[in-house]
């Protein structure tokens, strides 16, 4: 089976470019019934069947993010943020089009991955660091910081699987904001916590905002893109619908439903 | 992708850390702990020896005879290990590799060096076990290193071939635990080849051409006695040596290669 593919590449210069898209392309094959295993691969090949159906999930966007720009992208569930974010990423590969992604990028897809229920909190903070690009070293230097900021200091040495699920949020957010790097991938990150998580990452937020830091943020909070976006694009169903001024995309997101 | 990038800062803290994990997590929750890395191996060979050397009476005239065999059980275990472990290594970090984004043959190298720590810490077992059987030490033993490096690379290639079809066919898995077993038979580690050569000189000849026996039988040679046959001094035509070298590098080439192109849509597949 081969597939063609669209390119992502990544340099490092000057230009006031952060992340370039063009004519971005991307669908899944969905298994149409069980055709995990090799039994049924088997099957569908002797009777001739595909054994999956294509969903286009991305169907050709074009847009340029600028180095400093805060941009909101969003869109109802199921219209492709997500997978937008992941090819941006580099998780998935773009089907067709082109992306040029210019400096280090750092994605956050999901809070705390590879933690480990069974492994201490101060063993999955070492292990989160090194998935966020921290050195042993680097993650000794700022060991305290994190706890100290996750409020959590009498539990790490106590397993992950005796946190809250609320107290495992806090610790990866406060390991994830030492993450440096040139564009921050924000993937519905901080939709969880309680008033007081919900402060610590609104300052967060300005924090970035101030430091002109460049963000794309995927999200339904429309209170969110309002505040801290300078830019916001609604995509509906794979295409961008509408792009600009922030006020202007959160109104035409709320008016889906209307 | 050149070597610079491909072990380039970040990749070598991930791959350290994640072995780290891989290891602490095998023992985690057990009373004995990391001891099981050592018992494990030591009980199989107990098996065995009461089995084949007491009960069945095999391997008589082979010197040091139980240090052989714990030398041929130990690197068969770091096969097996490692060829299940890495096969399965993409399917069971899938959750990693649907959040970010790196480079997939960490997990899958990742998950072969924690069989790598448990083969060396059974080194040291073996090289005392020798020491107290009586053989005496030599620099014939750093002749191992190479075949100890080979059984390695086999695994890896294995591990990328079979393990890159296993994201989408996970049948893959108990395919190879069943022919596991039975190559465990098709290599001279429980019984002496020589039982063999007395039936058909070809087929001793054809095990020895299998790279695992092949590897095996030279860590015998030059860690436990010079007395074991091995696919060197076995052979006519030394050259035919070549055979299963070239099956090794061969498997490794076609097993990154394949790797590396289906890679690109573990994180979709799995």
């Amino acid at each position: 089976m081969k597939r063609s593919l669209g390119t992502r590449t990544e340099i490092n210069d000057d230009g006031e470019l952060a992340i370039s898209v063009r004519n971005l392309h991307k669908s899944f094959k969905l298994p149409t019934e069980q055709s995990f295993g090799l039994k049924q691969a088997i099957f569908n090949r002797l009777r001739g069947i595909k054994g999956y159906r294509e969903q286009k999930v991305l169907k050709g966007l074009d847009f340029d993010i600028k180095k400093g720009e805060f941009i909101g992208i969003v869109g109802r569930n199921g219209s492709g943020k997500s997978t937008l974010l992941k090819i941006l990423a580099g998780i998935y590969y773009p089907e067709k089009g082109e992306i040029v992604v210019n400096g280090t990028l750092v994605p956050f897809i999901e809070l705390g991955v590879g933690f480990n229920p069974e492994l201490t909190g101060r063993e999955n903070v070492y292990m989160n660091g090194a998935l966020l690009g921290f050195s042993n070293e680097e993650m000794d230097k700022m060991y305290d910081d994190i706890w100290d900021f996750a409020e959590l200091k009498d539990f790490q040495d106590q397993k992950l699987k005796n946190y809250s699920s609320g107290m495992q949020v806090r610790l990866a957010f406060s390991i994830a904001i030492r993450a440096r790097g040139d564009i921050l991938l924000l993937d519905e990150v901080l939709a969880v916590g309680d008033a007081a998580f919900q402060q610590k990452c609104e300052k967060y937020f300005e924090e970035l905002k101030t430091k002109n830091q460049t963000v794309i943020l995927v999200t339904h909070s429309m209170d969110n893109v309002r505040k801290y976006c300078n830019r916001a694009i609604l995509i509906e169903d794979g295409k961008i619908a509408k792009e600009g001024n922030p006020g202007k995309i959160a109104d035409a997101y709320l008016k889906l439903w209307s | 992708m050149s070597i610079p990038r491909v072990l380039n800062r970040k990749n070598r803290i991930l791959l350290k850390e994640l072995t780290k994990t891989d290891f602490k997590l095998r023992y985690q929750g057990s009373v004995l702990g990391y001891l099981w890395a050592l018992l494990r191996p030591l009980m199989m060979f107990a098996i065995l020896y009461i089995v084949f050397a007491k009960l069945l009476k095999i391997g008589g005239d082979i010197p040091h005879y139980p240090v052989y065999l714990l030398c041929g059980t130990t690197m068969w275990s770091f096969f097996t290990e490692c060829t299940m472990q890495g096969i399965q290594a993409i399917v069971v970090r899938g959750d990693l590799l649907r959040k970010i984004s790196f480079p997939k043959y960490i997990v899958v190298v990742s998950s072969t060096l924690t069989a790598v720590i448990n083969m060396l810490i059974n080194l040291v077992v073996i090289i005392i076990f020798a020491l107290i059987n009586g053989v005496t030490p030599s620099f014939s033993w750093l002749l191992a290193i190479p075949a100890i490096i080979e059984l390695y690379l086999l695994s890896l290639g294995i591990a990328f071939l079979l393990g890159s079809i296993n994201v989408k066919y996970r049948d893959i898995t108990s395919i190879w635990e069943v022919l596991i077993q039975a190559l465990f038979y098709a290599v001279p580690i429980i019984y002496p080849i020589a039982m063999v050569a007395e039936t058909s000189t070809i087929a001793a000849k054809i095990i020895l051409l299998n790279p695992i026996a092949q590897a095996i039988q030279d860590i015998r040679f030059s860690l436990i006695t010079n007395e074991t046959v091995t696919a060197w001094n076995y052979m006519d035509n030394h050259f035919l040596v070549i055979i299963p070298i070239i099956f090794v590098i061969a498997i490794l080439i076609i097993g990154a290669l394949i790797f590396r192109r289906k890679s690109k849509f573990f994180a979709e597949e799995v």
